[in-house]
């Protein structure tokens, strides 16, 4: 029984013993395949190690190579990692200081960083945003910068990197065209000129005074064309130039037109109007300055026809003044013809004294003659030229005593013998004949005195005319020299004689102006001009 | 040579008359003292004169309204007519010359120069062919 329990034992054993020996080769063979995977993976991982060094390597070339500042910051605005180019231009470097982006950003930029932040987180990437920062040295820089996040395998947020622009120099740039701008818009907006911008004949920008001028709103002038702001009758004209300036064939025109304002009043207006061209040479749009001249026009129609009225006032004085002198004149040919036929028709009854006498007729008519042509010429003398030539005054006084009535009590004397001067004759004569004539008629004394002097100073001439007269009172020393004003109390003043003396003295840029005192006299001093 | 004259002064008549009888000149003078007698006249159908003589400044009618009606008359405006004038107004000459007239003189200051004046006018129209009526 023994042996049966051993021969089965035996068998048994020898049935593990096959087993373990498949077995054995089982896992040899096994033992072979993963020493095999092994190698294999020995090998693999050795390439990812080269190929990944090689791609860092790559990585950190690009990095380095990026022209324009590029910063990998972290959540909290610490800088991870920066190029050269980033160093530079902020001045600082990651790898010897702790750097906070936050902290160089300007305060009037924090609030907008911050929300650029959130929206970077939120979206993932962040495109122009625009502030202002301090860099190491402390000066400002504007800068503009396009960011991404970086994200780890869970897909966590873990850092930004950030590409910088630095727009400094635009941002001055655009800061000082904005503030040109501003200031052209204060003078645009400002000026007494009215200006606007058109094209295609219609107002696309207009300024305050072009609105006031027109009484529209910027809205409303929009909507308008020039043409219905333009006065219908002259639109046309208008038109056709602004049709030759888009046309290329004008740069400028001018033109003096009426305008329609809301209301529609209309104005005058003179309107300058420049072309603007692109870059094509092809016009752009066409500023119009418009100055409003309605005022300025009605005042030159006004003055226009002041000058009018002005004439024919002076021409009705001037036909008066013939009227007068005609009347004047027809006498005095009479009174002429009469004497002289006296002369011959009594030729043998007159004796010497009688012949004498006629003649002193003649000679005080001729006189006279003289003189209402003199006043004619003076009332002419506006259009009048000054005949000016040599007049010896000497003379002048002379002639004076002879047409004048002189009282016999009264003497005329010239103290200093007078100058020659150069002057309109006929009217230097009426000047001092008119003041002698003056100082003779108010000589009340048994012996009365015309004296004349004269003084030379540079540019002048000054004669003085003194008589011992009754003397004129302090208050009418101004108002005897205007027209019509006359003080004296004889019949034959006509209070002309003193304001045409002091015409012709302002004629010849002098001045005139007198002393007195009553009961002993008066001295007219005056200055004639060299 | 029949001459109407016309002139509101007496004087200026006489020296008119005295002159053509000094000169001894050969004359008839028709007196009218306005534009208003000289126009009755002219029309009134008696002998037409060869020259008018014409003062301006006149009363009633000036020597230009007269001049104007006469030449706007087909027959008369024919009629020379010389200004006789002391109006030495540059207007008033324009405006005679603008109308029509024959001559325009002025009065001289001097009878004598008054007569030498007249005896050239008279002289210079005796020579002259007259539109006869």
């Amino acid at each position: 029984m023994e042996s049966k329990e051993v021969i089965l034992l035996k068998k048994a054993l020898d049935r593990q013993k096959k087993a373990r020996v498949q077995a054995e080769k089982i896992l040899e063979s096994k033992s072979k395949e993963l020493y095999d995977v092994t190698l294999h993976l020995k090998h693999a991982n050795s390439k990812l190690e080269n190929l990944l060094s090689e791609k860092t390597s790559e990585l950190d070339g690009v990095f380095i190579n990026i022209i324009d500042p590029y910063v990998v910051m972290d959540l909290q605005f610490n800088v991870i990692n920066m190029n050269l180019s980033a160093k530079e231009f902020l001045g600082y470097d990651h790898t010897k200081e702790t750097i906070n982006l936050e902290k160089l950003v300007h305060k009037d930029y924090i609030d907008y960083t911050v929300s650029s932040f959130n929206s970077l987180l939120e979206i993932g990437t962040l495109k122009n945003y625009k502030a202002k920062i301090y860099v190491k040295d402390g000066s400002e820089k504007y800068v503009q910068i396009n960011a991404s996040m970086i994200y780890d395998k869970d897909h966590k947020p873990i850092a930004a990197q950030g590409i910088i622009r630095d727009v400094t120099h635009e941002m001055e740039i655009s800061h000082l065209l904005t503030e040109q701008k501003r200031q052209l818009d204060i003078i645009i907006e400002n000026s007494p000129l009215s200006i606007a911008l058109i094209v295609d004949g219609k107002v696309i920008k207009a300024n305050k005074t072009f609105l006031n001028l027109l009484g529209y709103s910027e809205a409303e002038l929009k909507k308008l064309s020039v043409n219905d702001i333009s006065s219908p009758e002259e639109s046309e004209e208008s038109l056709r130039l602004l049709t030759l300036m888009e046309s290329g064939e004008l740069d400028n025109f001018s033109i003096t037109k009426h305008y329609v304002r809301k209301d529609g009043t209309t104005l005058l207006a003179k309107t300058s109007v420049n072309a603007v061209k692109d870059d094509d040479g092809r016009v752009a749009y066409e500023v119009a300055m418009i100055e409003d001249i309605t005022e300025q026009r009605n005042l030159e129609l006004q003055k226009e026809k002041l000058l009018k009225e002005l004439e024919a006032s002076n021409q009705g004085l001037h036909e008066y003044a013939h009227i007068v002198s005609h009347d004047l004149k027809s006498p005095l040919r009479s009174i002429s013809a009469l004497a002289t036929w006296l002369a011959e028709d009594y030729n043998d009854k007159l004796d010497e004294n009688g012949v004498f006498n006629l003649q002193q007729i003649q000679e005080k008519i001729a006189g006279m003659d003289k003189l209402i042509d003199g006043i004619l010429k003076y009332s002419s003398i506006n259009n009048d030229h000054l005949e000016n030539t040599k007049v010896d005054l000497n003379e002048v006084i002379n002639e004076i005593r002879e047409i004048i009535f002189i009282p016999e009590n009264v003497n005329v004397i010239i103290m200093n013998t007078l100058p020659t001067i150069f002057a309109d004759k006929t009217k230097i004569h009426q000047l001092f004949q008119n003041l002698i004539a003056n100082a003779v008629v108010n000589i009340e004394r048994e012996e009365g005195l015309v004296q004349i002097y004269s003084e030379e100073s540079e540019a002048y001439w000054k004669f003085s005319i003194q008589d011992n007269g009754v003397g004129i009172p302090k208050e009418y020393h101004e108002k005897i020299f205007k027209i019509f004003q006359s003080i004296g109390n004889g019949q034959r003043s006509t209070g002309i004689g003193l304001s045409i003396v002091k015409k012709i003295i302002e004629l010849y840029e002098g001045r005139i102006w007198l002393e007195s005192s009553k009961g002993e006299g008066t001295t007219f001093f005056f200055t004639l001009k060299k | 040579m029949n001459i109407l004259f016309i002139e509101d002064d007496a004087i200026e008549t006489m020296k008119l008359h005295r002159t053509v009888s000094k000169l001894q000149l050969r004359v008839n003078i028709v007196e009218a003292k306005n534009g208003e007698e000289a126009l009755e006249y002219l029309k009134s159908g008696g002998e037409s004169p060869d020259i008018i003589l014409l003062d301006l400044n006149m009363p009633r009618m000036s020597g230009i309204e007269f001049l104007k009606i006469l030449k706007e008359d087909d027959k008369m405006k024919y009629l020379p007519t010389i200004v006789l004038t002391t109006s030495e107004n540059r207007a008033d000459l324009l405006e005679c010359y603008k109308i029509g007239i024959a001559g325009y003189v002025i009065k001289p200051l001097k009878y004598e120069d008054y007569e030498s004046k007249l005896k050239k006018v008279l002289d210079y129209w005796n020579i002259n062919e007259l539109v006869k009526a």
